[in-house]
């Protein structure tokens, strides 16, 4: 495992980066889910944050608009909301992703009256028919975002931000793909920290910090050991305290299939023949990213395994939010699977809150004695 | 693993027995068992018939079945059958093998049957929707996996508006392509009329019948709520036209006489905001006879009509059946944003003369509840009607025995009565 550094990123929820793009006058846009395509808020020259809610421990308000029965990353990004931690936005645009976002997003709108909200309807299929409505959809929201900017969206600007985001994607890859080696030079927390930051800083700079960060790893001494390669999938894991965790009992987290991992920004949009809100909408809509996507299923346990594969992953965590409907019952379509191809699985269930610390760590640890033990591949 | 059984066949043959029993003991009731005796016999029998059956998520397009000749079979009529009967906890079980506890118990119910095999005879279909919630949409994709039988999934947009309209409608007429091909038979479009009109008409008497619900006292009882979601299962057949039309009838008779359903004067009208309570409907019953409270209408929006005007027009009639795939009850309710379900309750409160506000929350329905505090403050809020809350599992009768749930209502129904007292 890599030696901890300090990371060249902004990981920060409000940070000097955000801060710096605000002295300037102008604005930043919070997003709620997989199906905003950022690009469009960038190109009218907003910054999108990704709405989060790392290192939340106390939820208590926001339960009693949701109920304790609701997701808590919801829950913990409303409490966030409510405890002023995103009073820096001048806008939430939001994706119906589950009912828990939406739900999330239904009461933003009933207490937040005064701040810009949009929601993008992304079709719950990936078909023929899906992609002219939401490329449809995309337009409104791009209306939306010039009316909130008030700048014009040219199709050059666009193109430049589908290349600026493209950019990004293939970097991310680049920084995943260190890992594929037998000595990791960098572990999974860092690696979760460095998604969380490309989700809260201007994409250009973060890029060019990617770029300078990875050549720098390239450099490190590799870590001593090989260590259980094990992968994170499952629900929203925004918190890189959790990782820290596992690894602290001796498994190198050598990648991830979540989305705010691996699923962020993974797969490029290719632009098509001029039309490049067609391009987004088929580009969005095609990544396995959320059980939410009713034909997908396969194409989701297609890529986590081939995630196993081609990181020589020896074991997966599946982490399950405890009322999460979708990936909790996303087992249904991949558990028998992932047996029949021989690859341990442990599965947990968490709470954004970290209260079941200690239970994490004696069952991540047992799950990784088992796998030296010989129940690997 | 528990011992095999053919469900259907089960269900089918309980049915004939309480119909034998009702002929014997209330006939005048029998029309309330002869629509289930329909629902389910029509499925059990259909290959014997020489019938295909279309297995079809909760708002599935039944008359597009009907037309073609074919049997539809609406999943989630199982789970809110067995509710009642130890025979949930088994497929439950089942699925839980699979699926968090906090899953949905209908979603677990329907897993656990067809994992279970115990419906013997595969549907030669499956078409779905993408909605009410996030366990229909991973438990119905693995259904048609476990199945193996062609599948079409309608993708129903969660914004309810003319475009999505238009979007589903033109995967209707892809249903279309998929039944004929299924049934070996080409759409016929005289028939596809017959079964509109056939449900317009029970659209139609929906409506009427609660419209006799709204006045004092309430001429139907509460239970009959319940057995109305058969609604959604059977549009377009003349079973559900005949079991509509003896609902309005009865309370027709009622309303003349002004005969309530209540032993004393009724005093207390119910709004029921959550799920019904499939696994306790009795609780309907008990409250009618114990406290003179009538559940009057509930929050999801049974009280809908949606006519397609002409149904020959094939334009009027596909973009119809799509919003009926939005707006049918439940469905309307509660699957898309907050705002119009906060609306549908104001008007049902303000129409239905509601005097007590209930959301005796299915566990499974995170989505319900986290949207609660929006609606019971409104109704607070708006019409001085405060809502007494608790979680139930509607579905799975070992999470809060009958006598729990009673004691809850009771303590607010007494409550409710000493403040009146005082006032």
């Amino acid at each position: 495992m890599a030696e901890n550094s300090t990371l060249p990123f902004e990981t920060g929820i409000f940070n000097a980066s955000i801060e710096a793009w605000q002295r300037e006058g102008k604005k930043v846009v919070g997003t709620i889910c997989c199906h905003v395509p950022e690009e469009i808020i960038h190109a009218a020259g907003m910054l999108p944050v990704r709405i989060r809610a790392t290192g939340c421990t106390d939820d208590s308000a926001a339960e009693v608009w949701m109920s304790s029965f609701s997701c808590s990353f919801a829950r913990s990004c409303m409490q966030f909301f409510l405890d002023g931690r995103y009073s820096f936005l001048d806008g939430v645009v939001c994706s119906d992703g589950c009912l828990m976002a939406q739900r999330f997003f239904d009461n933003l709108n009933h207490q937040f009256k005064d701040l810009y909200q949009q929601l993008v309807v992304a079709p719950r299929l990936y078909t023929d028919e899906a992609v002219p409505f939401y490329r449809e959809e995309l337009e409104r929201f791009l209306a939306g975002m010039e009316k909130l900017s008030g700048n014009k969206i040219t199709e050059e600007k666009l193109k430049n931000s589908i290349d600026v985001y493209n950019e990004t994607r293939r970097l991310i890859r680049e920084f995943y793909d260190l890992r594929k080696g037998d000595a990791p030079p960098v572990s999974g927390e860092e690696s979760l920290k460095v998604t969380l930051a490309a989700m809260s800083m201007p994409k250009e700079e973060f890029n060019r910090r990617l770029n300078g960060f990875i050549r720098e790893v390239k450099e490190r001494e590799p870590s001593n050991g090989r260590g259980v390669r094990l992968m994170i999938i499952g629900s929203t894991l925004d918190d890189p305290e959790y990782v820290k965790i596992i690894e602290s009992k001796g498994g190198s987290v050598v990648t991830d299939v979540q989305c705010y991992g691996s699923r962020y920004l993974w797969e490029p949009t290719v632009p098509g023949k001029g039309d490049m809100l067609d391009s987004l909408a088929r580009s969005y809509l095609s990544r396995p990213v959320c059980p939410r996507m009713c034909n997908l299923h396969t194409g989701i346990y297609d890529f986590i395994h081939g995630m196993a594969r081609d990181f020589s992953v020896d074991g997966i965590l599946y982490v399950k939010m405890k009322n999460c409907d979708l990936w909790g019952g996303e087992s249904v379509h991949i558990e028998d699977k992932l047996k029949a191809a021989k690859i341990p699985l442990l599965t947990v269930e968490r709470e954004e809150i970290m209260t079941n610390v200690g239970q994490l760590a004696v069952r991540a640890e047992a799950f990784i004695e088992m796998i030296e033990g010989g129940a690997g591949r | 693993m528990s011992e095999k059984k053919n469900l259907l066949k089960d269900i089918s043959e309980q049915i004939d027995n309480i119909i034998a029993h009702a002929t014997k003991k209330y006939p005048e009731r029998l029309w309330m068992f002869e629509v289930q005796k329909s629902v389910w016999q029509d499925i059990y029998y259909a290959k014997e018939r020489g019938q295909k059956v279309i297995m079809l998520g909760p708002n599935g397009p039944t008359e597009l079945v009907y037309a073609m000749g074919a049997v539809p079979f609406v999943l989630d009529l199982v789970p809110t059958r067995l509710a009642s009967t130890p025979d949930s906890a088994k497929y439950i079980d089942i699925a839980e093998k699979y699926v968090p506890q906090n899953m949905c118990g209908i979603s677990k119910l329907d897993l656990g049957v067809i994992l279970s095999g115990d419906i013997y005879d595969k549907p030669d279909a499956l078409i779905y929707t993408t909605t009410p919630c996030d366990s229909s949409r991973v438990a119905y994709p693995a259904i048609s996996e476990i199945l193996g039988v062609p599948t079409y999934c309608i993708d129903t947009p969660y914004r309810k508006d003319e475009r999505g309209f238009r979007y589903i409608a033109e995967q209707l007429r892809d249903v279309v392509a998929l039944l004929e091909k299924v049934t070996g038979n080409k759409l016929d479009r005289d028939r596809l009329a017959e079964v509109v009109k056939l449900s317009n008409k029970s659209a139609q008497l929906l409506t009427d019948i609660a419209d006799l619900r709204k006045n004092i006292p309430c001429p139907l009882p509460g239970r009959l709520l319940v057995l109305n979601e058969l609604f959604g299962s059977m549009q377009g057949s003349q079973a559900m036209v005949d079991f509509l039309q003896a609902e309005y009838d009865v309370g027709k008779a009622a309303l003349e006489k002004k005969q309530g359903v209540t032993p004393g004067e009724e005093q207390f009208r119910l709004i029921w905001l959550q799920n019904m309570l499939w696994s306790n409907v009795g609780i309907m019953d008990w409250l009618e006879k114990e406290y003179n409270a009538v559940v009057i209408m509930d929050g999801f929006g049974y009280k809908w009509s949606n006519i397609i005007e002409d149904a020959y027009d094939d334009d009027q009639v596909f973009t119809g059946l799509a919003q009926r795939c939005l707006n049918i009850p439940m469905i309307h309710g509660a699957s898309g944003p907050a705002q119009p379900w906060i609306d549908l309750v104001d008007s049902t409160i303000r129409d239905f003369k509601i005097n007590v506000s209930m959301f005796v929350g299915h566990v499974g329905c995170k989505h319900t509840w986290a949207a609660g505090k929006l609606i019971k403050d409104y109704v607070q809020n708006t019409f001085g009607i405060p809502t007494l809350t608790f979680d139930v599992d509607a579905i799975d009768m070992r999470y809060k025995s009958t006598d729990e749930i009673r004691g809850i209502i009771s303590e607010y129904m007494d409550t409710l009565i000493e403040k009146k007292a005082a006032v």
